[in-house]
């Protein structure tokens, strides 16, 4: 099996308000593969979006810090280290597509100055610019291949590492070089009439055509991880449908490793190769998307596609889980679910079940195997 | 889509067209608050004249005041500022007065910027820190000191301690140039002349950090409170995951769009600040319109001089309403949502 390219081992984040503490996530582990995509969904406030930010370090600290684990990205601890470092770091090497394309975008900027500054801050790392990303227990070993001096640069044109396909480029030097950089990522995220859009300004777009720059200017910095935190939750269904075919498009596209966060099960189930459940910071339940999805071995994961509204389920009425997310200052002992399990015994409310693998002796750590963190999860395909 | 460059036309005509009321009205306000009570001031005003001149002198007070007033209107209209009661016309002495004022102005608007504004984000950036409670001390004192103390201390104190000259505008009285913008850096640098580039520089360093001293403080507070608005926003973090410096972050992301209210103030501030400099232009002996209007109302023992005062509250007009029109202007460069109306 090939290496992780990310790798986030038991990772807690805990958010301090006051005096009071949340464990907004605890003892998260899961692996990024190239060309791979990882899907989380789980409730509002169930700490997907906090585990999404944490990992490129975009959480304000405080009030959360990070309380222990580690985040392995290409052979360095990224809890470790500094602030100065954090950007190169995001420049190149995690890219992120935001919730709220309405305001994700500079006010103040054109769509190309915008584009174009990703695409720079990409090419000024590429070209030796800038210093890239050094520290760390191993040095950050960028893009593999033997840097270029500036001096040698200048004269020999370079191929970049493409995620896009493999185009010759020349260094970029012009405003119109930049130009036709801008434009191509712009057909990659399908805009029409990119040569219009390009000038105008942010609050002259829909929330659809923002959220494709957003995208566009993520993967223009051929980032090898691309978190896409909610991209389809805040547009409405039309849109969220295109932008969502845009991405499973991409997807096949661009070989980055996909990290997808999402509440929308049916939008997790089309686009993810595996899905992690989580509920209360934790992941309750791992496994490859379609195993997950029909054959769940968490009581929580079985009452949340039972609360799903399906196209072929539509008559009667909606069902609802029993109980609600619980407050992350007053956590149940043991099992996070148990006030709402109907399988729940004495030893659920006494000890946290462990993420075991379904089939026993199959391997958890490396993402692949089907694991919920269920003591009675042989019981609960028998739940209705 | 987007803004088309004949409206920002069509809004600065819109404005200056709003000024003329504003300046009929503060014409008359000035004219009749001067012209009220004009008993026996003849000869006070001219104590060793001739019969003559003390007649032709009351016959001009004693005419009705709407007469006088209509003549003042018609003769400004016609460009004759008038003249103080020894024949001095008012024109050329505000001429050269103005510009002066405006290099001071200039001066202070400038170090305001670019020393008020960095610590505004600096004191946003570390806000609640050691950092943002030295900002705050800083433009505070600025703010709470009286402008003729300040202007005093830095006159008497700062300026023998730094070796600065802390009266005039050059060393000598009489320059060897012509001084065709009456701002002194940029007549020296007209006439070529290095050294008295510096020697004007110098003594504009005292008077311009005193002004700025005084009036930081708006700058960099509302700097500070923008800043704090804007940098939690979705667009201040997208920037940051684009992996940009926390220097470009704040200085490109999120500065920018903290400016437009900082900008708006900074304009509010640059028309009262002109008006602001009488103290500072008469401890830093600076031939502005300060000076001016202070000797046009009796100050220092001087024979009124209505023409001139009410000259000065007619520039002072122009110059609130004109910053107030930049203001908005830049208003409109700074955030393209705005549309100018």
């Amino acid at each position: 099996m090939t290496e992780p390219v990310l790798d986030v081992q038991h990772l807690s984040i805990t958010y301090t308000v006051g005096a009071g503490s949340f464990p907004a996530v605890t003892d998260v582990s899961l692996q990024l593969y190239p060309g791979r995509v990882v899907g989380i969904v789980g409730e509002t406030g169930c700490g997907k979006s906090t585990l999404a930010k944490a990992i490129p370090r975009l959480l304000p600290e405080p009030p959360a810090t990070i309380g222990g684990g580690k985040v392995v990205f290409r052979g360095t601890d990224l809890v470790k280290v500094s602030k100065r470092q954090l950007p190169m770091v995001r420049g190149t090497g995690i890219g992120m597509i935001f919730q709220e394309p309405l305001n994700s975008l500079n006010p103040a900027y054109r769509v190309f100055d915008q584009v174009a500054e990703s695409i720079r801050i990409r090419h000024y790392r590429d070209m030796g610019y800038v210093k890239t990303f050094q520290g760390g227990e191993v040095p950050f070993d960028y893009s593999k291949r033997p840097t270029e001096t500036v001096a040698s640069s200048l004269t020999k044109p370079f191929v970049p590492d493409g995620a896009v396909g493999e185009i010759v480029r020349d260094r970029l030097r012009t405003r119109s070089d930049f130009r036709k950089e801008v434009l191509e990522y712009l057909r990659l995220v399908r805009i029409n009439d990119p040569e219009t859009i390009l000038d105008l300004f942010p609050h002259e777009l829909s929330g659809g055509m923002r959220q494709r720059i957003m995208i566009a200017m993520a993967l223009s910095e051929k980032p090898s991880v691309l978190i896409a935190d909610e991209p389809t939750s805040a547009l409405d269904v039309t849109i969220q449908a295109q932008v969502l075919t845009l991405m499973k498009e991409l997807i096949d596209e661009v070989q980055t490793a996909i990290l997808f966060i999402s509440h929308d099960l049916g939008v997790i189930a089309e686009t993810a190769d595996e899905v992690g459940v989580m509920y209360a910071g934790q992941i309750v339940e791992y496994g490859p998307v379609a195993e997950v999805f029909h054959n769940p071995r968490h009581p929580y994961t079985k009452a949340l596609l039972r609360a799903a509204p399906t196209r072929y389920k539509s008559e009667g009425p909606l069902s609802a889980m029993a109980g609600s997310v619980p407050n992350l200052s007053r956590l149940p002992s043991g099992c996070r679910f148990n006030p709402r399990c109907p399988l729940v015994q004495p030893l659920c409310r006494e000890k946290m079940p462990p993420l075991d693998p379904v089939v026993p002796g199959e391997v958890v750590v490396g993402g692949r195997a089907h694991a919920s963190a269920c003591f009675f999860q042989s019981e609960v395909p028998n739940l209705p | 889509m987007g803004r088309n460059p004949s409206d920002l036309i069509v809004f600065i005509v819109k404005r200056l067209v709003q000024l003329i009321p504003v300046l009929f009205g503060v014409i008359v306000l000035t004219f009749f608050f001067t012209h009220l009570d004009l008993t026996n001031v003849c000869n006070e005003w001219y104590p060793h004249a001739g019969a003559a001149t003390i007649h032709n002198c009351e016959a001009s007070v004693n005419q009705p005041l709407l007469n006088q007033f209509w003549q003042y209107l018609i003769n400004l209209l016609h460009g004759n500022w008038g003249a103080d009661v020894y024949g001095a016309a008012v024109y050329p002495a505000i001429a050269a007065a103005l510009p002066a004022t405006l290099e001071l102005v200039f001066a202070a608007l400038f170090l305001m910027i670019v020393i008020g504004i960095p610590l505004g984000v600096i004191a946003a950036q570390y806000s609640g820190r050691w950092a943002d409670h030295l900002v705050r001390v800083f433009y505070l004192s600025g703010w709470a000191t009286p402008t003729y103390l300040g202007a005093v201390i830095a006159a008497v104190f700062l300026g023998p301690l730094l070796g600065l000259p802390s009266g005039g505008e050059y060393s000598t009285k009489v320059v060897p140039f012509v001084q065709y913008t009456h701002m002194s850096v940029i007549d020296a640098m007209l006439a070529g002349s290095l050294p008295y580039t510096v020697d004007a520089l110098e003594h504009l360093i005292l008077p311009a950090t005193v002004l700025a001293f005084i009036n930081m403080g708006i700058a960099t507070r509302m700097t500070r409170a923008s800043m704090l608005e804007v940098l939690p926003l979705d667009y201040v973090r997208s920037a940051r995951m684009k992996g940009l410096s926390e220097f470009w972050v704040l200085y490109k992301h999120a500065l920018r769009n903290a400016l437009i209210t900082t900008t708006t103030v900074l304009g509010i501030t640059a028309g009262g600040l002109l008006s602001g400099t009488v103290v500072v232009e008469e401890v830093f002996l600076w031939p502005g319109i300060g000076q001016y209007a202070y000797t046009s109302i009796g100050g220092g023992g001087s024979v009124p001089n209505f023409a001139g005062a009410i000259a000065v509250v007619i520039i002072f007009a122009v110059a609130v309403v004109a910053a107030n029109l930049i203001a908005d202007i830049l208003y409109g460069v700074l955030d393209p949502r705005v549309d100018w109306r």
